[in-house]
């Protein structure tokens, strides 16, 4: 289903708010479908908002975003898919150490897609973005996987 | 952050004031809009706008946010909570504005789709503390509630069916204008759970100019007047009066209907039925799918009946 509107009701992504609403009902069905849902996507914002310089937003196409001072991280949409944004070396590092996937829309892109499922899932997310994180308050990839 | 005191009055006023609120902006839009509609209300209870089913839930979600913040309260709280507030709502309406059960459970998802969207949209807003930015957005909601208030509503639509009948032309034709009560077991959740659904058509006469009564469930009854009456071709005819029902209508005038037959050329015929409708009701895209939902099954238990009593024997 998500995937449906993104690709057939994408462009409505730039109306004002509706983009909220969705993420909003993905929410409402994520919480019927995977009732722990958004309780990891709760531990996981609470985690990176205890980052240094870390703030965390509403996500321009719905979901909450991330960000390391004015960078973004990644955001996590409602029905737990997190999407990172990473340089396409660091993108292929991360592809062999976690189980990502390429970006839902953006398949050639640094970006990168992650499904949380589980509470494993979410450690691994969080994992995730505190590589991010540390990647990009460093300007280094001299981080250690 | 330290819990604030008395979070369990938080979370009450959150819903309570968000209600109230509600109530007076829900209450001052339906008697702007059905007054500068004038005369174009038709039967309906009054005109509900676009902002009473998207803008105030969202208001309402902002509201209540605005008490529960504080709390750090989890997702699936203000999801809870918010599903709480709509029935609160729902509760109200059903009290104070009389609105049917049906019609509460039509209205429910949106909004409570809307009331958490402005909640959880809104915790994020409070938490960031840009009071520029909640001030803007703020005035924008106004903005569309206002302009929505003052625009024209209307919203009148058709929906058409097809069905097959395994009868010559001239055995369809008197099922079509006049029929004997359906006794086909419903199959439209909706009708099951107790939507009124048509139950029997009866005529005055068999010309144009003569009344007709479609009798639902519950005994309400439709009075028609056939304005084209072609044997064996087309009836048209316009709905005269419909009954003041909580369930539905209020919200909906069944301005006309119409049934077309076409001669197949095999000993079969084709039967089409339309009805026309004026919603009182938005956001049309919404309400639409319903109405037409249920139109098309009202037309459906009717052409299947018809076409049961014309294949009989034949």
């Amino acid at each position: 289903m998500f995937d449906w509107v993104v690709r057939y009701l994408g462009f409505l992504k730039h109306v004002p708010v509706l983009p909220h609403v969705f993420d909003a009902l993905l929410k409402l069905t994520s919480l019927l479908t995977n009732k722990n849902l958004p309780d990891y996507i709760d531990e996981i914002e609470n985690e990176v908002r205890a980052w240094p310089n870390t703030t965390v937003h509403v996500h321009k196409f719905g979901g909450i975003q991330f960000n390391a001072n004015t960078t973004e991280l990644g955001h996590i949409h409602g029905n737990g898919l997190l999407d990172v944004l990473l340089n396409r070396e660091q993108k292929s590092l991360l592809m062999k150490k976690y189980p990502v996937q390429d970006h839902h829309i953006f398949k050639n892109s640094g970006w990168i897609s992650f499904w949380i499922k589980t509470q494993e899932d979410k450690q691994t997310a969080v994992a995730l973005l505190r590589y991010v994180y540390d990647f990009k308050i460093h300007q280094s990839d001299r981080v250690t996987l | 952050m330290p819990t604030p005191a008395n979070p369990n009055r938080r979370i009450f006023y959150g819903i309570l004031v968000s209600n109230l609120v509600s109530i007076v902006f829900v209450g001052t839009n339906k008697y702007l809009a059905t007054y500068l509609e004038g005369n174009e209300t038709g039967n309906s209870s009054g005109i509900f706008i676009f902002s009473s089913f998207v803008i105030v839930p969202i208001i309402m979600g902002a509201i209540s946010a605005w008490y529960w913040h504080p709390l750090q309260l989890k997702t699936r709280a203000y999801i809870g909570w918010s599903a709480i507030s709509t029935l609160v709502a729902c509760a109200a309406s059903f009290v104070f504005l009389k609105e049917g059960v049906i019609c509460l459970l039509i209205v429910s998802p949106l909004i409570l789709t809307f009331i958490v969207t402005g909640a959880l949209l809104a915790r994020m807003l409070y938490n960031r503390k840009n009071n520029t930015l909640n001030s803007s957005l703020a005035g924008l909601v106004l903005v569309v509630l206002i302009t929505d208030t003052f625009s024209s509503h209307k919203n009148v639509q058709l929906v058409s069916d097809t069905i097959i009948v395994n009868a010559p032309i001239e055995k369809v034709w008197p099922f079509v204008v006049e029929y004997e009560p359906i006794t086909l077991k419903e199959d439209y959740w909706l009708f099951q759970i107790g939507m009124p659904s048509p139950v029997q058509s009866t005529v005055d006469g068999h010309e144009a100019g003569a009344g007709r009564k479609c009798i639902f469930s519950n005994g309400y009854v439709f009075d028609e007047k056939m304005i084209v009456y072609k044997p064996n071709e087309e009836l048209t005819f316009d709905i005269l009066t419909q009954p003041h029902d909580p369930e539905i209508m209020g919200h909906i005038d069944i301005l006309r209907g119409q049934f077309i037959l076409k001669d197949n050329g095999d000993g079969t015929t084709t039967v089409i039925g339309n009805s026309w409708y004026k919603l009182y009701v938005f956001p049309g895209w919404y309400f639409n799918l319903w109405s037409e939902s249920i139109t098309r099954n009202v037309h459906l238990r009717v052409m299947e009946h018809i076409k049961i009593l014309s294949e009989q024997g034949v």
